[in-house]
């Protein structure tokens, strides 16, 4: 999709169902939004649903944020007592690493 | 991608395009690749990890040769760099070098080989085997004075044996030529590398490796280790028609250990215990001939695994206790075979170390045993009654379950080992003074010799156990048959007995892959079925049976068609025989819930591996590593460039037709 040949209301019906899919626990979806329509909110000639992208922008921006922060403390607290949780730590992985407590 | 293996492919590449004349790969043209099976490798029981495993990938270090301790310290105080890797003669493997090494942290492997020292000693068991599963008291007492225990440690470091002289002189020379100079230089010269790559998927202990190789979650099912077990042998004197209430147990262990994978001689123990037990089944079966009218069975039982916790014995008495032994009686079968439980054994009779010596010694309890009077009748040498406490022995497990069991062992030791190799790739042929007769006169110093006379005052003393009275018939033990048991089990499998035992599936395997160490219950233990096709031909009884299959089906006997004697190995008789194999996995890994930590039975697993590799190559100067490392990286960065002009001037250079749409082009 392209958006330079996009219709403005276009633009923010895609950018507010992107945001609103974004809570079936879909970070990744908010990281795209943010970043595809960063141009979009702040950086082209106003327009009237400028302002409106410009909030689902920010809101995706801050989704992604807290995500990476959840995601990234969860993988070190995981990594770091993985072999010190024993069997707890095995039964929720996925892969075992070989030669290793 | 990291800097190493970024030179690596860069020195291939230049290495590829300079040869490109030769076939040889240039990964072949940068290593010398040793049999890297001889490795330390890692076993686990409930609670702890024990032996080696290398890096991933594989541990490498700058070799560094050792004759005496003193190149050792020379190396520790004058090492530049921070991995070696010491090959060091056998008698320097000590606790004293092996702390030395832990605590220097510049080795990162150790190579290990025989030179031409005598050595005093070499047995890395514990000075008390199997000290957590034996008896209150039996540890009181070192019966392995030197031993060393460092086969029950977690080493840091892969350790290999190279046995070979070739490729011993090969590394040798590799250090001579290019480390054994200038030490102070090392971190900025060419040097001379070893990688020992024996990587272990298991760590922790056995219920953690157990539990992840059956984990259903997995995505990348791997195994991390197998239980340590294989089969135990058995077969009676008599057929085990009716419930009979006395046996007398003849027994020895059937395996041995030492620190490195593929070398387990275990001549002493438990060769020589095995041969006499064969020697005496086979004169005991000559001695009752086919008379079955007798006050006691007599069973012979081999028990497989007892180096690491008594797992064969374990599980026998497990299987006893429960009513399970030799199979589970089911009383509405067609043939219900009568078990064989442990109130029924009146005497057990164990053979341990069994190698020359001038004196006898006869362990037991309690003084209340008579079948020390009976032994010394028959003794043909001093005979000595040690009495208070067994040492480390099969007995241990049956006593412990059925404490009135009236045990005796017969070794050639009072309270310390005479073998000076126990457990360890030492015990071979030269330590029992083994030579080959082939049916030749046997000097009467041999071992052949004394295993004969123990076999027999054995078996005459078992005589009066089972019968009343004296053997007075004419029978004499066979001398030629222990000759070639003992060159079976140490110099050639491919010998007189395992031919006339052995059927011809059985032979065509590889001789090679027989083992005296119990190996993992996944992989069968040839040496095993060999052994215990050996006992079956030995006390078996000639049948008339033309087609020799067990018909109609009895699951007391088997049938086997057999050379008729050792002169005559083509002309095939049938026997039946009462000798069968049962599990020797230890009750641990049966019982659902079993708690790892109780020790109550052995937990003994092996970890899983790739593969064993060895190999040896040359490392450049870290000046010329950078130097590639800078050619390769401009290189890249001037085509990068270069690339970038052309394509940026590509109307310069290449002529293209203007105004020229792709359809009418």
């Amino acid at each position: 999709m392209d958006l330079t040949k996009m219709a403005n209301d276009r633009k923010l019906y895609l950018c507010r169902r992107y945001f609103q899919a974004g809570f079936a626990l879909l970070p990744f979806l908010w990281a795209v939004n943010s970043i595809w329509f960063f141009n979009e909110g702040f950086r082209k000639p106003e327009y009237e649903e400028q302002k409106q992208i410009r909030r689902y922008v920010i809101y995706s921006g801050i989704g992604t944020l807290i995500w990476a922060v959840l995601l990234l403390s969860w993988v070190i607290t995981f990594q770091v007592n993985r072999a010190s949780w024993g069997e707890f730590a095995d039964n929720i992985s996925f892969i075992i690493p070989v030669g290793m407590p | 991608m990291n800097l190493k293996s970024l030179i690596s492919v860069i020195l291939i590449l230049k290495l590829s395009l300079l040869n490109t004349g030769l076939s040889e790969r240039a990964k072949d043209q940068m290593y010398e690749h040793f049999d890297g099976r001889m490795s330390c490798f890692r076993r686990l029981n409930g609670t702890h990890q024990i032996g080696c495993s290398s890096k991933k990938g594989g541990s490498t270090g700058i070799i560094h040769f050792v004759e005496t301790e003193d190149n050792l310290n020379f190396i520790i105080k004058n090492g530049a760099d921070t991995n070696y890797i010491p090959i060091i003669p056998m008698q320097l493997l000590t606790q004293k070098t092996m702390h030395l090494l832990k605590n220097a942290n510049i080795f990162s492997g150790l190579i290990l080989y025989k030179d031409n020292e005598t050595l005093e000693h070499f047995t890395h068991e514990r000075t008390c085997p199997n000290k957590l599963s034996n008896m209150k008291n039996t540890c009181d007492v070192a019966w392995n004075p030197n031993g060393t225990g460092l086969l029950y440690e977690d080493l840091p470091f892969p350790i290999y044996y190279l046995n070979n002289n070739e490729d011993l002189q090969k590394m040798r020379d590799c250090f001579e030529t290019f480390n054994n100079y200038s030490y102070e230089t090392h971190k900025a010269r060419s040097l001379c590398l070893v990688e020992l790559d024996a990587f272990m998927f298991a760590t922790i202990d056995t219920p953690t490796c157990i539990r992840r190789s059956n984990l259903k979650t997995n995505l990348n099912p791997v195994k991390f280790c197998d239980p340590l077990g294989g089969e135990n042998v058995w077969a009676t004197l008599f057929p085990l028609e009716k419930k009979q209430m006395n046996y007398v147990v003849v027994a020895a262990r059937l395996d041995t250990t030492s620190l490195f994978h593929g070398v387990f001689p275990g001549a002493v123990s438990p060769i020589t215990g095995i041969v006499t037990l064969l020697t005496v089944a086979d004169y005991l079966k000559r001695m009752v001939g086919d008379d079955e009218n007798y006050e006691k069975n007599v069973l012979f039982a081999l028990f497989n695994g007892e180096s690491y916790d008594y797992i064969g014995s374990q599980r026998m008495v497990y299987d006893m206790s429960r009513g399970d032994f030799p199979v589970k009686y089911e009383a509405d079968a067609k043939n219900p075979v009568p078990t064989i439980d442990l109130t029924d054994i009146s005497l057990f009779v164990e053979l341990s170390h069994l190698s020359k010596s001038g004196e006898i010694f006869l362990h037991s309890l309690d003084k209340s045993n008579t079948f020390y009077d009976v032994l010394k009748k028959h003794s043909f040498t001093k005979i000595t009654e040690v009495v208070g406490r067994l040492p480390p022995a099969s007995a241990q497990t049956f006593i412990k379950a059925q404490p009135n069991i009236s045990a005796v062992v017969l070794g050639n030791y009072q309270d310390e080992y005479t073998n000076q190799f126990y457990n360890s790739i030492n015990d071979n042929a030269s330590n029992i003074d083994y030579y080959y007769y082939n049916a030749t006169e046997i000097p009467l110093d041999s071992i052949q010799h004394f295993t004969a006379n123990i076999a027999e005052m054995l078996a005459k003393s078992l005589y009066v156990e089972i019968s009343g009275k004296d053997y007075k018939g004419d029978e004499k033990v066979r001398l030629d048959l222990v000759d070639e048991l003992y060159n079976c089990y140490l110099l050639d499998a491919d010998c007189k007995v395992h031919q006339a035992v052995q059927r011809k599936k059985l032979r065509e395997s590889p001789y090679n892959s027989y083992s005296l160490y119990v190996g993992v219950t996944v992989v069968p233990n040839l040496l095993t079925y060999a052994i215990g096709l050996t006992l079956a031909w030995l006390t078996g009884t000639v049948t008339s049976n033309s087609t020799c299959v067990n018909e109609p089906a009895s699951p007391m006997y088997q049938y086997f068609n057999m050379s008729k004697s050792l002169d005559n190995l083509n002309t095939t008789v049938c026997y039946r025989s009462i000798m069968n194999f049962t599990e020797a996995i230890s009750p641990a890994f049966l019982i659902d819930d079993y708690d790892w930590k109780s020790g109550k039975y052995s937990s003994w697993s092996e970890s899983t591996w790739k593969d064993f590799n060895v190999r040896m190559f040359l490392r450049p100067s870290p000046a010329h590593e950078r130097f590639t490392l800078a050619i390769g990286s401009i290189t890249m960065v001037m085509s990068i460039i270069i690339v970038y002009f052309i394509k940026s001037r590509s109307d310069v250079l290449f002529s293209t037709v203007e105004t020229c749409s792709p359809t009418s082009c």
